[in-house]
């Protein structure tokens, strides 16, 4: 028999936070929010497309592919909801458009999946929580994540691995055995992928995509990680969910291209709601979570004063 | 076949339709699955991590795990969708004068 694992959910069911009937009415599933989402997304997708060809061979096409970055990074958000199953009604669409924005964010799906697994059950947990990004110590250390450099060592360590059929004894906790091949074969899939763009590159000497989409994401990575360290970064290394997770409040603009994912801790408490519930759920839940009111930036204002502090 | 009696779980009237159902059974805890083609039981622990089943996702014939979303069809208790790769225990049912009964 199975170990009982007490979730989150369980918990607010069993507290009364949320009743079954709202839980069933915020769960449920549809295509249609999704795909006027990804209509919008696509318009966007195709403006900052559209300044980096306007910009041309001069310097404001640096500023014109940051932006555009910064909307290519968020695919990890897209990506990152498809994990859920939440973004379509159906797996099928969820697993085709996760892989897709893998492809496009270097993050093999499958895998991300079986990580992502364990960052729930072992949220802010050091040594347990896959995902977790440590609490930096120094203004030196704050900075060189947010460069983005130990992001994307970890990530090209961890496809070249994979893609030798090599996982690392982390990765053997939260990968079922049975898995291994699959998470192999995936990262050889994407590798091949890659060669092939690369190559088709090459011999038609067309290298726009290096503009499009390598630069983008690369200038882009450092604000998906400023976002992402606003999750749990200077949080309580503890289990409780309502103590190590932080939900930014922030505009319009930001809650559309991460696809409402700044509710965290409403989004760790029921992982099943779909990004566009999630606001209901918020008011539901927002006197059990940690909110910070100030947004990302509010966020980072709280480690700067905490490194502060422990350097004092 | 086997010899193990039936027992009496959840009154029909009380299930929740087209929903999943949480009944505790001793110290088991069961899912009771109202589908459009009659009623499923399994034991309601997901076998991937040890979450309550009765919390999750249903839809048709699927019920998907509250915390990772692994998924199983409640006819068969077949994994359909990862993390989950284990099958879960699913359970002979019956409705015998109004009440849901099990074989366990």
């Amino acid at each position: 028999m199975a170990h009982r694992t007490v979730t989150p959910l369980t918990q607010a069911l069993e507290e009364g936070k949320l009743t079954r009937d709202e839980l069933k009415s915020l769960m449920q599933r549809s295509d249609g929010p999704a795909f006027r989402h990804l209509a919008l997304w696509v318009v966007v997708l195709t403006g900052t497309t559209t300044l980096i060809t306007l910009a041309g061979n001069s310097w404001l096409i640096w500023p014109a592919m940051m932006l555009h970055g910064i909307v290519l990074v968020h695919h990890f958000s897209l990506q990152h909801e498809c994990v859920h199953y939440t973004v379509f009604r159906t797996r099928k669409l969820n697993n085709l458009v996760g892989q897709l924005c893998g492809l496009i964010i270097v993050l093999p799906h499958r895998f991300f999946r079986y990580e992502h697994c364990d960052h729930h059950t072992y949220t802010q947990l050091p040594g347990k929580d896959p995902e977790l990004i440590p609490m930096p110590k120094t203004y030196g250390e704050y900075l060189f994540y947010l460069s983005s450099i130990p992001y994307w060592q970890a990530k090209f360590s961890e496809l070249g691995r994979h893609a030798m059929g090599r996982l690392s004894e982390a990765e053997k906790h939260f990968v079922p055995r049975e898995e291994h091949a699959a998470v192999f074969r995936e990262a050889r899939v994407m590798l091949a992928i890659y060669a092939l763009i690369f190559a088709g590159m090459a011999i038609t000497g067309w290298w726009g995509l290096i503009w499009y989409w390598v630069l983008p994401l690369f200038l882009g990575e450092p604000v998906m990680r400023f976002i992402r360290m606003t999750e749990h970064v200077g949080r309580p290394t503890v289990a409780q969910m309502s103590e190590n997770t932080r939900t930014n409040l922030v505009s319009a603009p930001w809650r559309f291209l991460c696809w409402n994912m700044n509710y965290h801790a409403e989004h760790h408490y029921v992982p099943l709601v779909p990004y566009h519930t999630l606001p209901r759920l918020h008011e539901k839940l927002a006197d059990h979570v940690h909110v910070e009111p100030r947004g990302y930036l509010g966020a980072h204002l709280d480690m700067l004063r905490q490194i502060r502090e422990a350097r004092a | 076949m086997t010899d193990k009696p039936w027992q009496d779980l959840i009154a029909v009237d009380e299930l929740e339709k087209d929903w999943v159902t949480r009944v505790e059974l001793g110290r088991r805890i069961i899912a009771v699955y109202d589908t459009t083609t009659g009623l499923y039981a399994s034991l309601a622990l997901c076998t991937h991590g040890g979450a309550d089943l009765c919390d999750g996702y249903f839809d048709e014939h699927v019920i998907e795990c509250p915390l990772h979303q692994g998924a199983f069809d409640v006819r068969d208790g077949k994994p359909i969708a990862a993390p989950a790769t284990r099958p879960m225990r699913v359970l002979d049912v019956r409705v015998r004068d109004g009440q849901v009964q099990v074989r366990i």
